[in-house]
């Protein structure tokens, strides 16, 4: 077969392809067809279990969406004839959402990451509780981030999250970080802040951003910047502090039973120290470091908790570290001295013969 | 043809066996421990550095590295309780203890030594067996080993400690152990070393801690009693 021939048969098949395709289009359903059935407010069904699927969907649903301006077979694109004989499959998103799609959908990879996850990793095992995009997201409701209402946003992820982790939303909804993140605030952190996006891991996974090792990083994010801190009166000096301790050095260099952030400040239930709740309340820290320190009594919270010997805040420490340092400065520079006299005297000896 | 012989006599005249092999092996120990300990403390003390993250790796892991210096440390304890017991309860010890007691003439060596290097004297001071120098860095070491030893239990066993002493206390402790470890490596290495190994004379490497021996013409230099009378 000639080359030409070739081509021209190529073309040929890709225009025979495009015309099968082309006409699947041409047949879109519109959304009025769908409502006549799913915009019966009572259209609903009962599953085996006795569970309520609610089926009701109206011209409305995807208003104020980013899908506003699709159509049903958008997104159900399994859907061929009206009424649909079996149930449509689950909606899957990477449909469009993936590098380089024609369909000009957002172009991102990070449902790669989600593939990796512990959530994708979930469902590759057939676990059907582990959520898909739709879970999180929403299906008709979808909205962006930063859109208010969004049930990815920073005031409801945390619900969004909870509806599956309900334990320790009922913990995190009532922290400082919680708190101010239910109210709005940008600067405080909800669930994502800290155990990523798409790329969850469990916290025992060295690949989760609050592996063990990784906690300081995370708080460190915010509770480092003075910038930052000094907004609301918090000091940004306990990040280095941390660093300079010796939990901090065992933990940068990969101990992972070593004491981190999250160990005294809690993970969840992180409550500002004046808090009566709060693990680094001087009145809970015994129980606090006990559970590392069996048997931690009183002595623990005697003496200031993130120190910096070279202030002189750190009171006696301060001045322990202080007479040190120039002990050691002082006993360095008198060898040394020593050795130049002594080399000068042996040279005079040799010279001179004594 | 000459061949090599080894004459017993001339090498007895020659040299002056100061470190009898059983000094030497405390002293090799001595040596290891106390480099392992070096090693893994500062790698602790100065752990912002690329080196320290280097010495971690090569330790195998921080946990490793908290094993090693404590069993550096525990096998320096041995040494040390034994060097108790041979300057307590042996007659030897006790004798070669007396000759390291402190007294006034080692003040008024280091002064003579101090004012001919400084042209003050045109006399250099005769020196003992054990003359300021070794005794010296054998009450500064032995300073810093009690100090080093009484800190690193606190700090070792911290959980028991902390039941006994307030938090600032180990706080305390633990710059101590920093600092005192940082002051007896200065030590080793500016006194110790300086004046053993790279003083002139000795310059690179003393061998007495090998052979046991040192040059009796350059010993008894500093030592005209001590060796004359052998």
């Amino acid at each position: 077969m000639s080359p030409a021939v070739r081509r021209t048969l190529v073309v040929a098949s890709l225009i025979f392809v495009a015309a099968i395709f082309g006409g699947r289009g041409e047949a879109k359903i519109s959304l009025e067809k769908c409502t006549i059935c799913h915009g019966k407010s009572e259209f609903r069904k009962v599953l085996v279990d006795g569970k309520v699927r609610n089926l009701y969907v109206t011209q409305t649903s995807l208003m104020g969406s980013v899908h506003e301006k699709k159509g049903c077979v958008d997104c159900h694109f399994d859907v061929m004839e009206i009424p649909h004989r079996q149930r449509p499959k689950k909606v899957t998103c990477t449909h469009c959402h993936y590098k380089g799609n024609p369909e000009g959908a957002p172009q991102s990879d990070v449902y790669l990451e989600y593939f990796k996850s512990i959530h994708g990793q979930k469902i590759a095992q057939g676990n059907d509780k582990a959520p898909l995009c739709q879970d999180c997201h929403g299906s008709h409701d979808i909205k962006h981030t930063k859109v208010p209402g969004s049930r990815v946003s920073k005031e409801h992820v945390a619900e969004t999250c909870g509806a599956c982790h309900m334990k320790i939303y009922a913990n995190f909804a009532s922290s400082i970080h919680g708190v101010k993140a239910a109210e709005g605030n940008r600067d405080a952190p909800s669930c994502p802040d800290c155990h990523g996006e798409h790329n969850i891991y469990q916290h025992l996974d060295p690949k989760s951003t609050v592996y063990a090792t990784h906690v300081p990083v995370q708080c460190s994010k915010c509770h480092a910047s003075v910038a930052l801190m000094s907004k609301y009166g918090i000091d940004a000096e306990p990040v280095e502090t941390y660093e300079e301790s010796f939990h901090g050095v065992a933990s940068k260099f990969g101990a992972k039973t070593v004491a981190n952030c999250a160990s005294c400040h809690g993970t969840h239930d992180i409550r500002p120290p004046e808090d009566p709740l709060s693990m680094v309340n001087p009145q809970n820290v015994p129980k606090t470091c006990g559970q590392c320190h069996p048997g931690a009594n009183a002595n623990f919270a005697a003496g200031k908790m993130h120190i910096d010997a070279s202030k002189r805040d750190a009171g006696i420490v301060y001045y322990v570290a202080a007479f040190f340092k120039y002990l050691t400065i002082m006993t360095m520079l008198a060898l040394i001295v020593h050795i130049f006299l002594d080399l000068y005297g042996r040279t005079r000896r040799f010279k001179e013969g004594k | 043809m000459r061949v090599f012989e080894f004459d017993e006599d001339r090498e007895k005249e020659r040299y002056v066996e100061i470190m009898p092999v059983f000094f030497r092996v405390q002293h090799l120990i001595l040596m290891i421990t106390v480099g392992v300990l070096f090693l893994s403390g500062f790698t602790v003390l100065f752990h912002r550095t690329r080196a320290s993250e280097l010495l971690v790796a090569m330790e195998g892991g921080v946990e490793v590295r908290g094993l090693l210096h404590r069993s550096a440390a525990v096998v320096l304890l041995f040494l040390v309780l034994y060097h108790l017991y041979y300057i307590l309860f042996s007659r030897e010890g006790r004798e070669e203890f007396q000759k390291l007691k402190l007294q006034k003439k080692d003040i008024a060596d280091f002064i003579g030594v101090l004012r001919f290097s400084l042209r003050l004297s045109d006399v250099y001071p005769d020196l003992d067996r054990y003359s300021y120098k070794e005794k010296f860095q054998y009450w500064g070491v032995n300073t810093g080993l009690l100090i080093m030893i009484l800190s690193g239990f606190i700090l070792w066993f911290e959980t028991a400690s902390m039941l006994l002493f307030p938090k600032w206390v180990l706080d305390i402790v633990l710059i101590i152990h920093g600092y005192e470890g940082m002051i007896v490596f200065i030590i080793l290495l500016f006194w110790h070393l300086y004046n053993v190994h790279c003083s002139p004379g000795n310059f690179p490497m003393n061998r007495v801690w090998i052979t046991g021996k040192v040059d009796r013409e350059l010993y008894s230099r500093d030592r005209r009693g001590y060796t004359g009378k052998k």
